[in-house]
């Protein structure tokens, strides 16, 4: 490699022989004066900042065209930031090389509004790709999707075509195919946006549960009822910043009154009012 | 390396598999491109065989001078007969020119004219294999000869036909590069549509983390097997319509332009199913980059 050419992405979060112990203390994300505009009139995001820890549960919400999934599109460099840094794992997405994106997306599981499903796909051909990328054996492969469409309770259902499916068999397609590499981080952009309000709340039930297990969760919605199904942190994107709402429960009202300030950037002041997810799994 | 073939061909075929009512559509639409470009190439092949036929004569005549012996005559007729590259010799005396020449009787001033009026030769057919150097040399080694007046190689009449066949290649050729460039805009086009119906397929594999390589193996191996089938295709098309249409002009056209008519060569064939390969592969290839979103 050229010196001073920034390195492929390598999480120091799995073991292995790059592993760093100190990696686990690191935040897994962090949004760092984050500037990104379309058009120079218009920016998105406007210094946002941002700071998320490993194992928990965020809301990110705001109105049509706050930049909710801008934010997650900067995560997964589908767009690159204008200004700031924003660090996965401790490493700056905004300087991964174009080869080292895919090694950053193998690390992270995206579910979209529109599932993004490969129609003529078998169930298991579309969560299997997320594997057969990473050269894992047909073998391992079978069991692992076999075991993902348990999870997620499409069990039996590999051999149907994606496009016979509903709407919400569908995101849980999505959401298998999310999970089954198991990554440090799952992002979700509206992913219930095209769901009646049950299935939903079923939806969100299915990332309650895979945040169970310890992985992060990113759910971007604009839909406030699911923000009041249970105590979540919620960040809202407002005028280009992030801003924590207190408490997960009521946001309806804490939202309505959030004013937008530098001064309430980060997960800290989240941190103060509730205990951690990790927080909480670490007691449990 | 073996895994990643195996890898590539396994999706190439799932894919193929998967949307197998595009893939034979796109092959159609390449086949019915490349049928022209075979079409093409079939007129310039059969020209040019013309060409070949009628640009050399393939015969010379030897005009002897006045008052040549009979015995100096049987001298250069077995002197000729001996040349290597010449296949026949045949000698006309100034009584047999003059019969052939007013053989009708209608030219009544030709009729007039003596038996001297017409000079004696002998005329020489040259083998197919002698190339023109050859029969320059030989003609001039007989011009030096005592008994020879001139020597007419209807050279000038070759050359101009020679020229007319050579601009009707020249043209064919032309033709066949305009039709190449539609085939190219077709097949090209063609795999881009089929690779803008599979976009999602090639958003998702970028977002689930595949790399460029990843992704682009096995569409340029289904746009390399379209592009060949196409044109495999097209040939096969136009040899059962050689063969159909041969059988009732092949003997008019020998009697016509002096050779039958001939279907491409194993290496135009050749060429065209490579070309398919080439073209399908290169257009995926492109394609791709331009599909790329995510």
């Amino acid at each position: 490699m050229a010196p001073g050419r920034p390195s492929p992405f390598r999480p120091a979060l799995r073991a292995g022989q790059r592993f760093d112990a100190s990696a686990s203390n690191r935040p897994i994300l962090v949004f760092d004066n984050v500037y990104k505009s379309y058009r120079a009139d218009k920016p998105v995001l406007r210094g946002t900042c941002l700071t998320i820890e490993r194992g928990e549960f965020v809301f990110i919400t705001g109105p049509s065209g706050a930049g909710k999934s801008t934010m997650l599109r900067l995560l997964y460099r589908a767009e690159t930031v204008d200004d700031g840094r924003i660090l996965f794992l401790g490493r700056d997405i905004a300087r991964l090389t174009a080869d080292s994106v895919p090694m950053l997306r193998r690390n992270v599981g995206i579910v979209f509004q529109d599932f993004k499903l490969v129609p003529n796909w078998s169930v298991y051909d579309n969560v299997a790709v997320t594997l057969e990328v990473l050269g894992i054996q047909e073998r391992i492969i079978h069991t692992r999707v076999g075991e993902a469409l348990e999870r997620v309770g499409l069990a039996g259902r590999g051999q149907d075509r994606a496009c016979v499916l509903s709407g919400g068999e569908q995101q849980r397609v999505a959401i298998a195919r999310a999970i089954v590499g198991e990554p440090a981080l799952i992002l979700a952009d509206e992913p219930t946006g095209n769901l009646d309000p049950l299935l939903a709340t079923d939806i969100l039930g299915l990332f309650e549960d895979i945040h169970e297990t310890g992985t992060t969760v990113i759910f971007a919605t604009h839909d406030r009822t699911l923000l009041d199904v249970r105590p979540r942190r919620v960040v809202v994107l407002d005028e280009g910043k992030a801003v924590d709402v207190p408490n997960g429960l009521n946001v309806e009202q804490d939202y309505d009154q959030v004013e937008t300030s530098d001064e309430l950037p980060t997960g800290a002041h989240y941190e103060e009012a509730l205990p951690t997810p990790t927080e909480r799994l670490a007691v449990a | 390396m073996k895994a990643e073939t195996m890898s590539t061909a396994s999706r190439a075929w799932r894919g193929g598999r998967a949307d197998w009512k595009l893939h034979l559509l796109s092959s159609f639409s390449s086949a019915v491109a490349f049928v022209c470009l075979a079409s093409a190439l079939l007129v310039v092949f059969n020209l040019d065989s013309v060409r070949e036929r009628w640009a050399r004569s393939g015969r010379a005549t030897i005009f002897l001078r006045e008052g040549t012996s009979e015995e100096a005559v049987t001298d250069l007729r077995r002197a000729l007969e001996q040349t290597p590259g010449i296949q026949a010799v045949r000698y006309i005396s100034q009584a047999d020119a003059r019969h052939e020449v007013i053989a009708d009787k209608t030219e009544s001033a030709l009729a007039a004219l003596p038996v001297e009026a017409f000079p004696a030769s002998i005329e020489i057919e040259v083998a197919s294999t002698t190339s023109d150097a050859e029969i320059a040399s030989i003609t001039e080694k007989i011009g030096k000869l005592a008994p020879v007046e001139s020597i007419e190689t209807y050279q000038r009449y070759t050359d101009k036909l020679k020229s007319l066949l050579h601009a009707g290649v020249a043209a064919s050729l032309v033709l066949a590069l305009v039709v190449l460039a539609a085939v190219v805009s077709v097949v090209a086009s063609t795999v881009r549509l089929a690779l803008q119906r599979r976009k999602i397929e090639i958003e998702v594999l970028h977002l689930v983390g595949a790399t460029e390589q990843y992704v682009r193996r096995p569409f340029v191996v289904e746009g390399c097997v379209q592009g060949a089938a196409g044109a495999a295709a097209a040939v096969i098309l136009l040899g059962v319509l050689y063969l159909v249409v041969r059988e009732h002009v092949a003997d008019v056209l020998r009697v016509l332009i002096g050779v039958p008519p001939t279907f491409l060569p194993w290496y135009a064939v050749g060429g065209l199913v490579a070309l398919g390969a080439i073209l399908g592969a290169t257009a995926s290839h492109f394609s791709l980059k331009r599909l790329v979103t995510v």
